[in-house]
């Protein structure tokens, strides 16, 4: 767990619940693979179920330097990823909480950037959009890309200001989503609350 | 005011030139016909509680002319001062105490209607999220509040020095459980104007919404018992059963009425023109059905209003819900304003006894006890709470514990024979009243800014934020099942689902699932449109067909007309195509404009569509070109 420790404490407690959740996700095996998040009857209904799913095999989350996707990960790879939503600590100085908030937007960020280039292009967002819309059966394709226009205009209003006629707004990189979401505090809200698990929730 | 008719015995000589004597020239004497008459008693009712309401109307107006003035007092304390003024006036003038408020005046008109406005718009989402904190600090932080004052003034009571020695006990558990009540009819006049940051407003304000349950078990739990000869431990446990009733009873009422409320609203498409009525009647009746039970009559009309709004909103027609909002503000704001004018005008009179100790511990142990019970009460749910309340945070909800109209009329309802020093509470009382309302909700302002709390950011809404939202609660909810957590947003989801299964189908009309995203974009939309048309772009583009009928130029459309377009297309954006406008006496004709915008926005998807494949198509092709 080494790899954990530098961003410090999820106590052994949390991490023994996680092992225990672990283990009934990969049937005691001592690895997960994407067939296995199937077995979490809950996840169903999430519309952006499989961007989720992507994200524990990303490995830019795992903090490997390589690119891509893992095929299989192990326990403390689950682990990192869920250290993405631990909660902040009363202690935390201003430089440690503004490196923690960049961790988090990171993660998200890599979510939305799907071919890996370092940028949120159109037809990305586009697709982010389409998935957040689908669990709504009324709703045209149309308007599900007209939505998506609409945002990436207004993120590249915000992002570059006054655009001429013939500039071209590439795509959103990390610094511009950086800029989008300074308005919400998003390392309080980004947590999940470990101390609270049930092992209750049953998979198949 | 004693006047009556202004025809006098006398006077019909005067005034009946031709007067032939009576016959039989007895004392009785023909009253003739008279041309000018004043009859006040049969208007007398109405007249003055017309005049009461202009004179609150006109004091507001007073005050925002010097347009500063609002900011640095709070408009309560304003009103308590002019009514302070006529209270004044009417003693000098009659020598006699002014009229008090009327507790029944006040618990049955004057209160819901601000109740019913706080609830109707309150954000559901946030106080279900901070639901647990304001529950523990309503019910557990009264009780301490109650009990610790309570026990304290009787300490003070024994010394015999301060002649206060013939309080009991329970006299004084009562007196405490009545003010400790925060108000929150106070709490909304003051917090309104100094914007801190929604957590905090919630906590406080749905701490003094979720008390009453609390209180109104108190007050009548001590009231018989003070009543009682001898008490036994089963009446203790009456009361803590009382507590539960009154709490979940006077919910449940709510909730009951809000569905049938909604129920309802699906079936008035073809009477638009009284649907606000049902809004107003079903959350009135909730109230009163409650205090029929002696239940928690606020939580009813809270509860009930949250109900109705979200189904309501979906059913009734635009118009309608616009009404809603206005009226229910317009009786709010009269409300609370005629509210603190008689809390100043009853305060002047002979309705008091001082006694420097009573007065002055009272202070003292209101805001001892407060800061005490909020410290202690937020280290133990801070515990369970994901994030935690700072010291700031402790303070401003400390310090915005403010005591209003409530504790005031409870003051009042207290029966003389068994308080023989009935005065002295409602010195107290007021004492206290007007030191929270005045000194603490002028101070808190610059307090406020002096520690720097979080305000909040009212900031234009973007269809991105909205996307980047709900894409974080849905990864948030996937991580949580992932872990096997069942945390809020599991819950959330639950209901949301419960929700969309039965609840709407059966309460809502034409039932189209929506999509907040969906809707923040065509209200942006529509503002585009509205915005281009505005600065005359429109006029340019050559007319086809519906425009024709809009003759010479455009001219620019006032602020009110905008709102409306704006409001009507974004609810009837799907439906443009199917409605057909007719007239008759139950449904109101469409803006003349509405055709005009429905064409403006047509075109504008267009030419956004346009440009940006203009846009895309460019940066596709760069890498060719370079």
């Amino acid at each position: 767990l080494s790899a954990f420790s530098p961003h410090s404490p999820v106590t052994s407690e949390q991490i023994e619940h996680l092992h225990r959740r672990f283990k009934q996700l990969s049937r005691d095996q001592l690895t997960i693979r994407k067939e296995n998040f199937d077995s979490i009857p809950d996840l169903e209904f999430n519309p952006i179920r499989g961007k989720i799913v992507h994200a524990f095999f990303d490995k830019r989350n795992l903090r490997q330097e390589s690119d891509g996707l893992a095929d299989e990960i192990n326990f403390e790879d689950f682990l990192t990823i869920m250290s993405y939503f631990r909660p902040i600590e009363m202690n935390m100085d201003e430089e440690q909480l503004d490196r923690f908030r960049k961790e988090k937007l990171k993660f998200l960020f890599h979510m939305y950037d799907s071919d890996h280039d370092g940028k949120i292009t159109l037809q990305e967002y586009r697709n982010v959009v389409e998935e957040l819309l689908s669990g709504n059966p009324h709703l045209e394709k149309e308007s599900a890309r007209s939505i998506a226009d609409g945002a990436m205009m207004e993120a590249a209003s915000i992002c570059v200001g006054q655009m001429g006629p013939d500039q071209v707004y590439e795509g959103i990189t990390f610094d511009d989503f950086l800029k989008m979401w300074q308005g919400i505090d998003i390392e309080t809200k980004m947590h999940v609350r470990f101390l609270t698990m049930e092992t209750i929730a049953h998979c198949y | 005011r004693a006047t009556s008719e202004s025809h006098l015995p006398g006077s019909s000589a005067a005034m009946g030139t031709g007067t032939p004597p009576s016959p039989s020239g007895t004392a009785f004497e023909e009253t003739r016909l008279h041309v000018f008459t004043l009859d006040y008693p049969h208007v007398q009712i109405p007249f003055e509680i017309t005049l009461w309401i202009l004179l609150a109307s006109l004091a507001k107006i007073g005050f925002h002319l010097y347009h500063k003035l609002p900011s640095i007092v709070p408009e309560s304390c304003l009103l308590i001062l002019v009514g302070l003024l006529l209270g004044g006036i009417i003693f000098g003038a009659e020598e006699k105490s002014p009229p008090v408020m009327n507790s029944d005046v006040f618990f049955l008109y004057l209160l819901p209607p601000i109740v019913l406005d706080a609830g109707y718009f309150m954000p559901t989402r946030l106080f279900f999220e901070n639901f647990g904190t304001i529950f523990w600090y309503a019910v557990v932080g009264t009780l301490w509040n109650a009990i610790g004052i309570g026990i304290s003034l009787y300490g003070i009571c024994q010394i015999s020095a301060f002649g206060l020695t013939d309080i009991t006990l329970l006299q004084n558990l009562l007196f405490g459980s009545l003010i400790s009540a925060v108000d929150p009819v106070a709490v909304l006049a003051v917090f309104e104007n100094i914007h801190v940051n929604e957590q905090l407003y919630i906590l406080v304000f749905g701490e003094s919404l979720l008390n009453d349950a609390i209180t109104v078990v108190l007050y009548n739990l001590f009231k018989s018992f003070c009543q009682m000869r001898t008490i036994k431990v089963i009446d203790i446990f009456a009361g803590i059963a009382n507590f539960f009733i009154v709490g979940i009873g006077g919910v449940l009422i709510g909730i009951l009425l809000g569905f049938v409320a909604a129920f309802t609203t699906r079936f008035t498409h073809k009477i638009r023109v009284i649907e606000p009525l049902f809004v107003f009647l079903y959350s009135y009746l909730s109230y009163i059905t409650a205090e029929m039970f002696h239940l928690s009559g606020i939580m009813a009309i809270t509860a009930c209003a949250m109900t109705m709004n979200k189904y309501v909103e979906e059913n009734v027609s635009q118009k309608s819900y616009t009404t809603i909002k206005y009226f229910m503000k317009m009786l709010s704001s009269v409300s609370e304003t005629l509210i603190f004018i008689f809390m100043g005008v009853s305060t002047v009179g002979k309705n008091h006894e001082w006694n420097w100790a009573f007065v002055s511990f009272t202070l003292l142990f209101c805001l001892i006890w407060r800061a005490l019970g909020v410290f202690v009460l937020t280290q133990i749910i801070n515990v369970f709470r994901t994030i935690p309340l700072t010291f700031k945070d402790q303070f401003i909800i400390a310090y915005g514990g403010l005591r209003g109209a409530i504790c005031f009329s409870l003051v009042f309802l207290l029966p003389p024979a068994v308080f023989p020093r009935k005065k002295l509470f409602i010195t107290a009382v007021i004492v206290v009243i007007f030191f929270t309302v005045f000194i603490q909700g002028i101070t808190i302002r610059p307090l406020v800014e002096f520690l720097d709390v979080k305000r909040s950011n009212k900031k234009q809404p973007a269809v991105s934020e909205e996307i980047y939202n709900r894409f974080f609660d849905h990864v948030k909810t996937g991580i949580e099942d992932v872990c096997g957590h069942w945390g809020h947003n599991f819950w959330r989801d639950k209901f949301k689902k419960f929700d969309n299964k039965y609840l709407r189908r059966l309460l809502i009309r034409e039932n189209q699932p929506k999509s907040s995203i969906v809707s923040l974009y065509k209200k942006l939309e529509i503002k585009h449109a509205i915005e281009m048309a505005e600065s005359g772009m429109i006029s340019k583009v050559p007319s086809s067909g519906s425009l024709s009928d809009y003759e010479g130029k455009i001219k620019p459309l006032s602020p009110t007309e905008m709102e409306n377009m704006r409001e009507i297309l974004t609810k009837n954006l799907y439906q443009i195509r199917h409605r057909t406008m007719s007239y008759n006496r139950h449904s109101l004709a469409a803006d003349a404009g509405e055709k005009q915008a429905k064409e403006i926005l047509i075109r504008r998807r267009h030419s956004l569509r346009e440009s940006l494949r203009k846009t895309n198509s460019l940066s596709r092709e760069r890498p060719v070109l370079a």
